[in-house]
């Protein structure tokens, strides 16, 4: 069994790796091509032929995946930082959030409406549609050396709606565990305040001992223990684990007083890693029925998700007066989507009260985030040269 | 390294080898904290308030900041950081090495280099700062 399990892995792992010397050798997108080497291990293709194994240990792989994400991201901005984002990044990244949650909610449900699991799906797909991704958005402003207020907003709203997204998904993990609406909010009130108790309580001991190690390489592994020390005590006591891991993130740097570099550098090298394992299992997991089942939903989930994001930008934007470039075009900068959205897809899996939309519901993700990284690049130079803010020459 | 090295201790050696420290105050900005760092020809600044020395920040970390609009690559924290035009203190690292005056040189050299600092600060016992051990004087020295 657990030959099974590393041989599924390591061939999984080495073809992504393999694929993305040829996408560095011929300028494709990386993560693209991890999911077309995890697809290559699809049970239509060379995994059912070899009978690859894609059983729990998926789970386990990608929940502690994710809690590395959820550390990073929590650990990424302090309260100062926050303070100084302004309001028109707060304002943009919440305008952008809620009008892609709103518009996929309302497009899905009434596409299945009549549909048992409609309301579910729907507000699951909502959710995904939160978060973008920054290193597509960064690639772009990087190659057309664009500077202005719009490239600002645009990486301020980034970083800041990947923490948004992984808040909401974990709001939504907590609310279905409920069995009515008075018994949901008193069992979210537990796991979120539990869950923020738990990261802020683990979070000042990593510190704690982080003040007493000189030795840099020990970093690593304290990081790690405390984060898998965290999850374990948050599946015990039925906290939310991404809540958890974030609180963790952020109150170990804020006790910390750094930058960060110590107790989230050394997390930051295995950011790759958790990207190739989210592509390549997706890819995996990709089934030609289910796709074929579901390619009306991926077109309804793609338009909806972009629509939302314009809609909510630019009422956002000019609620908070924001200049004309940035109300106009900031919402056609935050159509890439990637990894955030891959794996807290791929975390449904194994879920009891999703196991039967997880499937559907990682090939929509996966599908559309595919067409998102062919078109988000483009969108995104559109935007920052309407904007006037590109200042390398289009050739 | 030389025996007229290894039986000196690192009070005796600033003051053979005098150079300067480069202090910034918290609220510096990164520009002038690297264009202090060029002026000195050195690899490391130390946010200093009140006589107290607060952190240590490295001449590649501050480049990497600075010029962050020039890299393709970002974590969360850079894109944070590169927002919200970060200052000496929200940049440095407050867990410095640093060294005593009393302590043999020879025990200074694998401090540096594990570390990766290049002027290594000296403190007095009253954690007051007295001066720099430069690893490039260390090593020049140290081939004679």
């Amino acid at each position: 069994m657990q030959q099974g399990i590393f041989l599924s892995l390591g061939l999984l792992l080495v073809t992504g790796l393999l694929f993305s010397l040829l996408a560095a050798r011929f300028h494709l997108p990386r993560i693209a091509v991890y999911a077309l080497a995890g697809l290559v291990w699809s049970q239509d293709l060379l995994g059912g032929v070899t009978g690859l194994q894609l059983g729990d240990w998926t789970s386990t792989l990608t929940d502690t995946a994710l809690a590395l994400i959820a550390y990073l991201i929590g650990g990424s901005v302090t309260a100062n930082q926050l303070k100084r984002l302004g309001k028109t990044i707060f304002a943009c990244t919440v305008g952008e959030v809620a009008g892609a949650a709103l518009v996929v909610f309302v497009a899905v449900w009434l596409f299945l409406n009549g549909e048992p699991d409609a309301l579910s799906l729907a507000a699951l797909l909502a959710v995904l549609a939160a978060s973008t991704a920054p290193a597509a958005t960064v690639a772009v402003i990087h190659e057309y050396r664009s500077r202005g207020p719009l490239t600002t907003t645009l990486l301020g709203v980034v970083a800041l709606d990947d923490a948004l997204g992984i808040v909401l998904f974990s709001l939504l993990m907590v609310w279905t565990i409920g069995t009515s609406l008075t018994g949901a909010i008193s069992m979210a009130g537990l796991e979120i305040g539990g869950a923020l108790l738990l990261g802020a309580l683990m979070g000042w001991a990593l510190a704690f001992f982080g003040h007493r190690v000189r030795n840099p390489h020990f970093f690593l592994p304290m990081v790690l223990s405390a984060l898998l020390l965290s999850q374990g005590l948050a599946a015990v006591w039925h906290c939310s684990p991404l809540l958890t891991a974030m609180a963790l993130g952020f109150v170990a740097r804020a006790t910390f007083k750094s930058g960060g570099e110590r107790l989230l550098a050394p997390i930051e090298y295995l950011e790759e890693l958790v990207f190739l394992v989210f592509f390549t299992l997706a890819g995996a997991h990709f089934e030609l029925d289910v796709f074929l089942q579901g390619a009306e939903l991926i077109v309804i989930y793609v338009i909806a998700r972009v629509l939302g994001k314009l809609a909510g930008t630019r009422l956002a934007a000019r609620w908070c007066r924001a200049p004309s470039a940035v109300s106009r075009y900031i919402g056609l900068g935050l159509i890439p989507q990637a990894g955030i959205a891959i794996g807290l897809a791929l975390s449904l899996l194994n879920h009891p009260t999703f196991a039967e939309q997880g499937l559907l519901i990682v090939n929509v993700i996966l599908a559309s985030t595919l067409l998102y990284e062919l078109l988000g690049p483009i969108a995104t130079r559109y935007a920052l040269m309407k904007a006037g803010e590109i200042r390398r020459t289009l050739s | 390294m030389t025996e007229c090295i290894i039986n000196l201790t690192v009070g005796q050696w600033i003051q053979q080898h005098q150079h300067g420290l480069v202090v910034v105050k918290p609220e510096t900005a990164l520009p002038d904290i690297v264009k202090a760092l060029l002026a000195s020809d050195s690899r490391d600044a130390y946010v200093v308030d009140k006589g107290r020395v607060l952190g240590h920040l490295g001449f590649n970390k501050l480049v990497s900041h600075l010029f962050s609009p020039e890299r393709p690559v970002h974590s969360h924290r850079q894109l944070f950081a590169q927002v919200t035009t970060a200052t000496a203190a929200e940049l440095m690292d407050p867990h410095f090495t640093y060294c005593r005056e009393d302590e043999p040189v020879n025990q200074v050299l694998h401090r540096q280099l594990q570390s990766d600092i290049t002027d290594l600060i000296v403190l007095a016992t009253d954690n007051t700062p007295l001066g720099v051990v430069r690893l490039t004087e260390l090593v020049r020295e140290s081939l004679q």
